[in-house]
């Protein structure tokens, strides 16, 4: 069975008097383990595909079962513990809690889980060394570059060793050579540690380094052609 | 929620400006509040005094300066059954009006001053006070007040006496008074008053009935030389601080004043922290905080700013009141402002109290708030 299945998904907001659909009965299955690029003209609904897999927002109707849990039926309190558990987000303005260290925000999400000091320190490690970060482990968010800043958001996202990384345009606010530097972080990610990734992006390079790739089209979802240039991870679809 | 408290605390040195200000406008209104408190606490220990000591005072007559009571009525008094002592005080006062820089002279037997009164000598002598006739026993607050020092004179209008002794009291409204003996007192010039007092004080036996020995001794005396008006010592200085007590009454809205203005400012500066934050909070929701942690996050943040604010206040007016050793007197009688650990307690109780009204309705706007919008001011 497909580690994320989204099953019948249906998205409506309204706008003023008018009712927009940015997601309508949109089925996807998402194997463990695999990389997924998900691409799309502006307002297509990507961001919102994401959160609905992310469980920071609900849909009108359907179905997403993650890793066996049909998070549509959770509660607000049990989603939020869910997403500490399964979820690792990376924002595309990296997001960082300005006042905390890069160690500290990296830690932060380990703080919601049962877990003592030094086995937060531990991960914290890996997940710095995982990103290169080690030296900047005490530098707060102000005396990074941006890409620091970025490999920071993504330490933090892998850091619970999440059941899917999501990442929401993580190069849209980089230059290209950074932007170059995060996917290939991504992407080693990817291969070392088997992590599962769906990343919205509009960047066709991008998206080309993703096994799978995703477009999305006036609300529906639409298979592109195996991507050239990077591994294939077994259990793809 | 402690392992969140670096974050907390860092946030509110990032802001520190703004924390700054809260804090010190919640340490103000706390500061104004603790006075207020503390007023109320010295009236009410004023007014709710031991029943067993009734003052007998000159029937219709409410300033010291115009009561003149016989001193033998002390005999007829002593008498009484339930009655175990009789002290006769003249009293003389610099100030008959609401005051906050009342001096009054209290003058009794100086071998009855030192077995009624639970009075600890800090300085001095009562050897020196009992052997010279124009000595005197200061209350501490008073001599701190004024710089009174032992050996030295002082003088109020026509009455100058040598302070034989400094002293401490557990009532902390005598520490206002000076003590000296009566027949000096009566016979200082301006009042000659040989022979008469202000007021009897009436020590009663556990067992007497207040009330009832009161009306007895008013009866007794109704047929003497001065009609009197007995009542217990707490009824009396109620009676004298009347007006007084007025104004403190009033003095309880301003107390709630400085709350209610203490609770607008930290709601104020909370909803301007969850304002500029609502996206740095939708982030911590991202990462799995709950509605319950942001909630948390918000009311720790406001309860920490009332309560430091609070500390600070209630820490600034102990130190004031006791160094200033202020009171406000009328008719000779005072009202000590004195911090205790009831007001400190009380206090600190309302700051915390404060902060969590302050904070409940900002920490619900950013625990509710949309995570998918509220990320769009993240960017």
């Amino acid at each position: 069975m497909a580690l994320i299945h989204v099953n019948q998904v249906t998205k409506q907001f309204r706008k003023g008097a008018e009712t927009i659909t940015p997601l309508k009965e949109a089925e996807l299955q998402i194997e463990r383990g695999q990389f997924v690029s998900l691409m799309g003209a502006s307002g297509t609904g990507k961001s919102t595909l994401l959160n609905l897999i992310a469980g920071i927002d609900k849909p009108t109707s359907g179905r997403i079962i993650v890793d066996g849990t049909d998070i549509t039926r959770l509660s607000r309190t049990k989603l939020a513990a869910w997403r500490a558990r399964n979820i690792g987000y990376i924002f595309q303005t990296h997001n960082l809690i300005p006042v905390l260290t890069a160690y500290e925000n990296i830690e932060l999400p380990l703080m919601l889980l049962p877990m003592n000091r030094s086995e937060r320190r531990r991960r914290v490690e890996v997940a710095l060394t995982a990103v290169d970060l080690v030296d900047r482990a005490n530098h707060y968010p102000r005396q990074l570059s941006g890409g620091q800043e970025q490999r920071v958001g993504i330490a933090r996202a892998i850091v619970t060793d999440p059941t899917v990384v999501v990442a929401d345009e993580p190069t849209g606010d980089l230059d290209t050579e950074t932007s170059a530097q995060i996917l290939e972080l991504l992407e080693r990610l990817n291969d070392e540690l088997d992590t599962t990734l769906l990343m919205v992006t509009h960047d066709p390079d991008a998206a080309a380094i993703a096994e799978r790739r995703l477009k999305l089209d006036h609300g529906r979802l639409i298979e592109h052609a195996q991507a050239a240039a990077p591994a294939v991870h077994a259990g793809a679809s | 929620m402690f392992k969140f408290a670096p974050y907390l605390l860092k946030t509110l040195w990032r802001h520190r400006t703004r924390t700054l200000l809260t804090v010190s406008g919640s340490a103000v209104a706390l500061f104004v509040f603790c006075f207020v408190l503390t007023v109320r606490q010295g009236l009410q220990r004023l007014t709710q005094q031991d029943d067993s000591v009734l003052i007998v005072f000159q029937a219709n007559k409410f300033c010291p300066a115009t009561s003149h009571l016989p001193q033998d009525y002390d005999q007829v008094i002593s008498r009484m059954p339930g009655v175990r002592d009789v002290v006769p005080i003249q009293v003389f006062t610099n100030n008959c009006r609401a005051s906050l820089d009342v001096v009054v002279f209290y003058g009794a037997p100086a071998e009855k001053v030192r077995r009624v009164r639970d009075f600890e000598l800090i300085d001095g002598s009562w050897g020196e006070f009992e052997s010279h006739q124009d000595a005197a026993i200061v209350g501490q607050a008073l001599a701190s007040r004024r710089g009174i020092q032992v050996g030295e004179r002082f003088s109020v209008g026509d009455v100058t006496v040598a302070v034989a002794g400094l002293f401490t009291s557990q009532n902390r409204a005598e520490e206002d008074y000076v003590y000296c003996h009566l027949d000096f007192l009566q016979r200082t010039r301006g009042l000659d008053l040989v022979g008469t007092v202000t007021q009897h004080e009436v020590w009663l036996e556990d067992s007497a009935d207040p009330e009832q020995a009161a009306a007895a001794i008013d009866e007794k005396l109704k047929s003497g030389q001065i009609e009197t008006d007995t009542r217990t010592k707490g009824a009396f200085q109620a009676s004298s601080l009347a007006d007084l007590i007025h104004l403190i009454d009033l003095s309880r809205y301003l107390g709630w004043a400085c709350l209610f203005l203490m609770a607008v400012l930290l709601a104020t500066t909370t909803i301007m922290t969850v304002e500029d934050r609502i996206g740095e909070h939708a982030v911590l929701q991202t990462l799995g905080f709950s509605t319950r942690h942001v909630f948390r996050l918000v009311m720790s943040e406001t309860v920490l700013l009332s309560v430091v604010g609070g500390c600070v206040g209630i820490a600034l007016a102990v130190l004031a009141l006791s160094q200033s050793a202020l009171s406000v007197g009328a008719e000779a009688v005072t009202i000590a402002f004195e911090p205790s650990w009831d007001m400190v307690l009380t206090a600190a109780l309302t700051s915390l109290v404060i902060g969590l009204i302050a904070g409940i309705a900002p920490a619900a706007r950013a625990a509710k708030a949309d995570i998918v919008t509220a990320l769009r001011f993240s960017g």
